[in-house]
């Protein structure tokens, strides 16, 4: 590890995964936060696809790699192994289609079993845009992400309405417990070794966050 | 099928009898030979000054070069491991100059530690690739294998590896796969029969009421009709509701079927070669440009047939490929990270040390057999090798992957884990045309050649 030199330069490196049934969009809400690109003729993803981007925190440049999960049930045992050492997932359903909201607590429990309990989670309701098929009610939604205590968001991939926000937040959120964390060990933040886990510290710390603010839209 | 067995074994017997036992020293100089062949090649490779197009003509000089052997060859062991359906016909239907070969083969079997010097006296003057001479003595060869009563399965599959002619292809391919039946006279009939069933299996797996299936089987039809529209979405021909209705009935019935994998997304993919295929027996002109509304909805169904009989005869040589945790796909991954390593281990410690994990790359390679990774038009010219390679597909896929990603060797090793996982997810094959492809595969064979055959150099 760290024996290259990369191109660019970034003071956190956050792994986070994009986890959801099968053709809510979870590839072109990538493709969206990562490149603005949106694609209504995309394949499904095979196994995991991966994208990064770097965003600013407090004048510090977070870089975000993003694992993007095949949704079919039965690649989970080939996709849970990228949820290892994942401090943020953005839990995605299809809001015309109720039984990807169904699914949301299966895949709660996937991600729960799976990584740090300190994950910090957003639940992210896409195809917002499709409002004359909606099938899920944003107080569903929002009721859900309360009891299960994760954030909550409704997007769309297609017109870019709050892709942005869904991820800053997470990527936000994540640094706010990281920074808090590492001044609390008294680390140095930017000595934190490319592509290794970052551990986002106890539980207390991040229930504290997700108390101070809650940005479903 | 008890006599023919015999009749092959009494083959191998004679067989051996003709060669005698080859001595070690021999073999190890035969070792040193491939060893050079191999560094040579990696450096041609490397340097990449050599276009494709000469390393097929070295394909084509056997008598200097012990690792060139017919793709006949390296199909040997599980050929003949795999019974069945061929064994049927070896014995009786191959009565000329092939039979030596044949026999040849089972000696291979029989003696694996022989095998290599066996072949290479025996097959060095013959190559896959003097058939390519001219496409007109190839269509030529083909007509003539695909006259005669009974098509010998060995000879076709032969001249199939090195590509068949587009029109060939649906008759070729249900050889190939063994839906259709070598023997002329019971073609028809045996065809007749199949598709007579996929339409029974059809009425009654799919066209029945939701009520009527089980929780299990409306998510596998929800997860189905959620891929079919997003299969090979930039050929615009799929985007045709008939046709993704045609798919969907496919791969239902297909999944109902064969309840121990169900349907795993990326077998819509493997479908559509099939799809095109058959669908071009009716059809001409460039793909993008058909349309099925013409077609009586007799021919589609019968055309679903053969596509669902070729998709389940493809996937009964892998079937552990799509069954829980897939554990097919994760050992022919594994050993697709062994073999790159034999052949460039530069690449291969850049790409451990970089922390890159095969799976992260090739699990999709494996699960849709490269059809995400090349153009669409290419796709079933690299059929016609997958096909032709039959029971051995699996171990040859392994060649073919390690291969087409060595194409890259040079730029895998600039860039780091990120940069690599991003650079093999959308590969720039956008421009490939077929000599790329016949690149990747002359490459594929050679190093088949080389390392199958020789254990040693994988335990080295």
């Amino acid at each position: 590890m760290g024996a290259y030199k990369a191109d660019d330069d970034y003071d956190y490196l956050f792994k986070v995964v994009l986890i959801g049934d099968s053709g809510v969009g979870k590839s072109n809400l990538l493709s969206r936060f990562t490149r603005n690109e949106f694609s209504l003729e995309s394949k499904s993803t095979i196994g995991v696809e991966f994208a990064t981007r770097s965003i600013r925190c407090d004048e510090k440049v977070v870089k975000a790699q993003i694992w993007d999960t095949a949704g079919q049930e039965r690649y989970r045992a080939i996709t849970s192994a990228y949820y290892r050492g994942a401090v943020g997932a953005l839990l995605v359903y299809d809001v015309t289609r109720h039984v990807t909201f169904e699914n949301v607590e299966r895949w709660l429990k996937e991600l729960r079993d799976h990584t740090d309990a300190n994950i910090v989670i957003m639940l992210v309701g896409n195809k917002a845009d499709l409002r004359h098929l909606r099938a899920v009610s944003t107080e569903d939604a929002t009721g859900f992400a309360e009891r299960e205590n994760t954030f909550f968001i409704e997007t769309s991939a297609l017109e870019a309405t709050n892709v942005e926000k869904a991820f800053t937040e997470v990527l936000t959120q994540i640094y706010h417990v990281v920074s808090k964390k590492a001044l609390e060990i008294g680390d140095d933040p930017a000595a934190l070794p490319k592509g290794q886990t970052i551990n986002v510290g106890s539980k207390d710390d991040v229930s504290a966050v997700k108390k101070a603010g809650c940005c479903s839209a | 099928m008890k006599n023919s067995t015999t009749t092959n074994i009494n083959h191998h017997k004679e067989e051996q009898q003709h060669h005698p036992k080859n001595d070690p020293s021999t073999v190890s100089s035969i070792d040193s030979r491939f060893n050079q062949t191999l560094k040579n090649v990696q450096g041609l490779l490397k340097g990449r000054s050599i276009p494709g197009k000469v390393l097929l003509t070295r394909r084509a000089e056997p008598p200097d070069d012990p690792s060139i052997q017919s793709p006949t060859f390296g199909r040997s062991f599980s050929e003949n491991d795999a019974g069945g359906r061929d064994h049927m016909h070896k014995s009786t239907e191959e009565k000329d100059q092939s039979t030596s070969k044949r026999n040849n083969e089972g000696a291979n079997m029989l003696n694996p530690s022989t095998s290599n010097i066996d072949n290479t006296s025996k097959e060095t003057h013959k190559s896959p690739m003097t058939a390519r001479a001219t496409d007109s003595t190839r269509v030529t060869k083909f007509t003539k294998e695909l006259s005669v009563p009974t098509v010998r399965l060995e000879r076709l599959r032969e001249l199939g590896w090195s590509g068949v002619p587009p029109y060939m292809r649906p008759i070729v391919w249900r050889l190939l796969l063994g839906y259709a039946p070598p023997n002329s006279d019971r073609r028809e009939g045996v065809l007749r029969r199949k598709r007579l069933e996929y339409l029974d299996c059809v009425a009654q797996f799919y066209d029945i009421p939701d009520t009527e299936r089980s929780d299990d089987e409306i998510n596998m039809l929800r997860q189905i009709a959620v891929d079919c529209p997003r299969t090979v979405p930039d050929v615009t021909f799929f985007q045709q509701e008939q046709v993704q209705k045609s798919l969907e009935r496919i791969l239902y019935t297909w999944a109902i079927r064969h309840p121990a994998s169900g349907y795993v997304q990326g077998i819509n993919d493997l479908v559509t070669p099939f799809l095109v295929v058959f669908l071009s027996e009716y059809l001409e002109g460039d793909v993008d440009n058909w349309s099925v509304s013409n077609l009586s909805p007799e021919k589609i169904s019968d055309i679903e047939a053969d596509c669902y009989w070729c998709l389940s005869k493809l996937l009964d040589g892998m079937q552990d490929h799509y069954t829980f945790a897939q554990p097919g796909i994760q050992r022919l991954v594994f050993k697709l990270k062994e073999l790159v390593r034999r052949i460039d281990e530069p690449v291969s410690r850049h790409i451990e040390e970089q922390g890159l994990e095969f799976l992260q790359f090739a699990f999709r390679w494996f699960n849709c057999l490269l059809i995400r990774e090349i153009p669409f038009h290419l796709v079933t010219r690299l059929w016609d090798t997958y096909l032709a390679e039959g029971d051995a597909l699996p171990d040859f896929l392994v060649y073919i992957f390690a291969s087409f990603l060595l194409t890259w060797s040079e730029k895998l090793q600039k860039l780091d884990f990120q940069e690599m996982v991003m650079f093999l997810q959308h590969l720039p094959t956008q421009n490939w045309t077929h000599q790329e492809l016949e690149m990747v595969l002359s490459r594929a064979y050679m190093w088949h050649s080389m390392f199958n055959s020789s254990p040693s150099h994988l335990a080295s």
